[in-house]
């Protein structure tokens, strides 16, 4: 069992921000506005209707593959298409009136011209995207979305590339998303990592791309925060998108990998209205990132009940009990792995038996670690604050709902082994 | 006359520098210009950190090297005296996933970068339905391997001790049919027979499908004696599939952890290694030659070292790999523990070793941990064994196959033979 008990301090303190965890959920500027009344809505769908058409009328930036044809290819009728176009529209807190609009963003995502670059990565988000995740219709969406430029699945390589790049985003001059995947490295004037022949530093390969921009989406958790390359001791000096780009819109898509789901979602917003979805202050699209893993778990019955996995593999772990007690940081994280999953829905982390690691909050690496249960964990709670929101505070207030948590996890565990006594 | 040549598409960049001679390669060079220091990352952090950490060192072996840290800290609690047996289930599924991942890769390998590379060869566009293959294909077997692991890439659903999830009957049936879905696309697309008749093949050339167009093109490009490296090879990791030991010139099932050297090199921050003072390949051919079966040594005896033998192996491997994993699946018992250790011990002094096969070699990771703090963490990827430039006393092994290339396509085309993967090299 683990043994691990909270101080008296540390309960007193729990109460206090217990309180404040609970107004802080339930203060309106925390909440995800997912109703702004008929007339915004109205006026947002004339927009987006004007919007499409204008697309509508724009040459296809690069029709390698065409629509229709590619969901013949995978199997999936009009009928599947539009059960997706519906399920990214509730995932996009639009009305329901909006799916023909999303379906019809969807097949002009070609218009938009997107260029994909990997800096101090493992290539994995490249992987998730591309090859290997996503609901099955998102990836066809993406096989369509102009990628003018992406080291991997573009036919061109060598000088050849560097020359379809330069072109790429002289003639888009912007009007490209630019899609970053991976840490910039400072340490060492940026040489450890270049590219291209004329060996340039990410930093400035990153910035030389960034200026033609429409918008800089920064993806996974290397891209966001700096990831595993800046994580103690920082050996490179590495750093995220948003601390080197400036004046530019920046949408960070964390999570490692970053869920094919939320990539999707930012391109089709930004096609639907021609803008970028709701940040929060980490700019996280809120859509994505406005709930906790905690809030939409499956096994959240079993935390309200108070039962707990405790050691790996045991009768716990066989029933799918809570992983709060083995380290799991759902609680403290906000992405949306629990409603979407990975890998074409088919499961998740905590469907393993396996808690959350935190990958998509900033130093989670540092901070989080491996599973630590959160009272191991070096993390203080900040004290007062009400008033503040999700957004002002950012993770520190999180960690404060993880030590509410944690006492009614203790105070469970005691409920429970009281019973069992009476049982006795 | 010495060339710099730029090459991507392989998870980062590598620079090879030629040595032209009489129009042909003489010498090369191969540097990574990318460091991230994971090694320097995992000092001093919790002994389990490296389970989440490592396996961000890459995007296409993440599972690997999940796998790898995970016997490395079995191996130092074993070596401590804490006695770790693993359930027949919990090696099964580590091993499904495991080779789950190797075969996706190999999809890629072959789709993403072997055939577009040969038809460059030939000035011929790749058509554009060999990235939905790829991406079908890998999309699948990695869908399979997600229902156990959770997620892919860098899930960490391997434990000490064990596995974390309990998969039920359903998850069991819901991994098969994936498996045979894939099994369908290489009998249809990839091979063009079935599997049955694929055993029986006599000659490479009863081959069919996308197989065929590949062998073709290899044979035009006389990739049968080309690419030649020092016929030494070297696997390491178990898996019940492959057999351990290492080959010069002889077969040895001797092969030991303390003969391992790394090597700094001139301008570059990923280390060459050798065995025994030599360089040794890793990887499907290598495991192809240890295994010994009749059509690979008849194979190799005729073409030793060669690209054609390299490719076959490789593509061979796959099939293999998709039979063996349908009956992991077919004889797994759910009813066993998932895990064995409950908890790690507090204040754990262990010094570890994990090998692990992955989709382009052996992979090493060497943990000593010091009252439960990790003092010093070394990874030695595959691509570090066949991708460097050399040693004082030898060039690298795909330095030694390039040697001779008649043009630089031809040179880049052998060195992916490879699989190269910039990210895994340098860490």
């Amino acid at each position: 069992m683990n043994d691990y008990s909270f101080t008296k301090k540390e309960c007193d303190m729990g109460k206090d921000t217990m309180e404040s965890v609970k107004k802080l959920f339930t203060t309106q500027s925390a909440k995800v506005d997912t109703n702004r009344g008929g007339e915004y809505y109205t006026d947002l769908y004339e927009t987006c209707r004007k919007r499409l058409d204008e697309l509508k009328a724009l040459p296809v930036v690069n029709n390698k593959l065409d629509f229709q044809e590619t969901i013949m290819d995978e199997g999936l009728d009009r009928r599947d298409f539009l059960k997706w176009a519906s399920a990214t529209t509730a995932m996009l807190m639009l009305p329901a009136s909006f799916t023909p609009l999303v379906a019809e963003a969807a097949q002009v995502m070609n218009r938009i011209p997107v260029v994909w670059i990997e800096l101090s990565d493992c290539a994995g988000n490249s992987e998730a995207l591309l090859r290997s995740d996503g609901p099955k219709i998102d990836k066809i969406v993406l096989d369509i979305i102009s990628l003018e430029f992406h080291e991997t699945l573009q036919a061109a390589a060598g000088h050849q590339a560097e020359k379809q790049l330069e072109e790429a985003i002289e003639l888009f001059k912007g009007k490209y998303l630019l899609f970053v995947e991976g840490a910039v490295p400072l340490g060492m004037d940026g040489q450890y990592g270049t590219i291209g022949a004329k060996a340039e530093t990410f930093k400035d390969h990153l910035l030389r791309l960034a200026n033609g921009a429409a918008a800089v989406i920064a993806v996974g958790s290397c891209a966001t925060y700096g990831g595993i390359p800046a994580a103690a001791p920082n050996p490179t000096q590495s750093v995220g998108v948003m601390d080197v780009v400036s004046g530019k819109p920046i949408i960070n898509i964390p999570a490692c990998p970053a869920n094919p789901s939320n990539m999707v979602g930012v391109v089709l917003h930004y096609v639907l209205t021609g803008k970028i979805p709701e940040l929060d202050s980490l700019l996280r699209p809120k859509f994505a990132f406005g709930y906790r893993i905690h809030d939409n778990c499956e096994r959240r019955a079993h935390f309200d009940a108070g039962e707990y996995v405790e050691e790996w593999g045991d009768n716990g772990a066989k029933n799918n009990f809570c992983l709060y007690k083995m380290g799991c940081k759902g609680p403290m994280t906000f992405n949306n792995c629990s409603i979407v999953r990975y890998n074409e829905a088919v499961n998740w982390p905590i469907g393993v038996g396996r808690g959350c690691i935190g990958c998509s909050e900033p130093d989670f690496w540092d901070k989080y670690a491996y599973e630590r249960p959160m009272a191991n964990a070096n993390i203080k709670a900040p004290t007062g604050g009400v008033e503040k929101t999700v957004d002002e505070f950012g993770l520190a207030l999180l960690t404060a709902a993880g030590i509410g948590i944690g006492i009614h996890a203790v105070a469970s565990a005691v409920a429970g082994k009281k019973n069992s006594e009476k049982d006795a | 006359m010495k060339v710099k040549y730029l090459i991507e598409k392989i998870e980062g960049e590598a620079e090879l520098e030629f040595d032209f001679k009489n129009g042909l390669v003489d010498n090369v060079n191969i540097y990574f210009p990318f460091y991230r220091g994971i090694e320097e990352i995992l000092k001093n952090r919790d002994a389990m950190d490296a389970l989440v950490i490592t396996p961000r060192v890459c995007g296409i072996c993440n599972h690997a090297h999940l796998i790898a840290s995970v016997r490395a800290i079995e191996n130092g609690l074993n070596k401590a005296g804490i006695n770790i047996d693993l359930t027949q289930k919990a090696i099964s599924l580590r091993e499904f996933t495991l080779s789950c991942e190797i075969v996706q890769s190999h999809f890629k390998w072959f789709y993403l970068v072997a055939l577009p590379q040969l038809l460059n060869l030939d000035r011929m566009k790749c058509p554009d339905n060999y990235i939905l293959k790829a991406s079908w294909a890998s999309t699948n077997i990695v869908k399979a391997l997600a229902i156990f692991s959770g997620q892919w890439p860098h899930a960490s659903y391997a434990v000490p001790g064990g596995v974390s999830c309990d998969p039920t009957y359903e998850d069991i049936i819901q991994a098969e049919s994936l498996v045979d879905e894939v099994i369908r696309f290489v009998e249809n697309e990839l091979i063009g027979m079935n599997i049955d008749e694929y055993h029986k093949r006599k000659e490479i050339s009863n081959i069919k499908g996308d197989m065929a167009i590949m062998f073709g093109m290899l044979d035009k490009h006389n990739m049968k004696i080309k690419g030649k490296s020092y016929d030494r090879f070297a696997v390491f990791g178990e898996h019940p599939i492959f057999q351990t030991g290492q080959y010069n010139k002889k077969y040895s099932n001797d092969i030991d952890f303390s003969h391992i050297e790394e090597h700094p090199q001139h301008n570059s921050k990923a280390k060459s290694v050798t065995y025994k003072d030599m360089c040794y390949e890793v990887g499907p051919l290598a495991r192809a030659i240890m295994t010994k079966n009749d059509f690979m040594l008849n194979l190799h005896d005729k073409y030793k070292d060669s690209v054609l033998t390299r490719v076959y192996a490789r593509l061979d491997e796959t099939i293999k790999l998709l039979v063996h994993i349908k009956s992991l699946l077919a004889n797994l018992n759910v009813k066993e523990l998932s895990c064995t250790l409950a908890n790690m011990p507090k204040a754990l002094e262990a010094d570890g070793v994990g090998m692990v096969e992955a989709a382009r070699g052996s992979l090493i990771h060497q943990s000593i941990i010091k009252d439960g703090k990790i003092q010093k963490y070394n990874i030695i990827t595959p691509t570090q064994w066949n991708l460097s430039s050399g040693t004082q006393k030898e060039a690298g092994i795909a330095a030694q196959a390039i040697k001779g290339s008649v043009s630089i396509e031809e040179a880049t085309f052998i060195f992916r033979t490879f699989d190269v993967c910039s990210v895994c090299t340098t860490h």
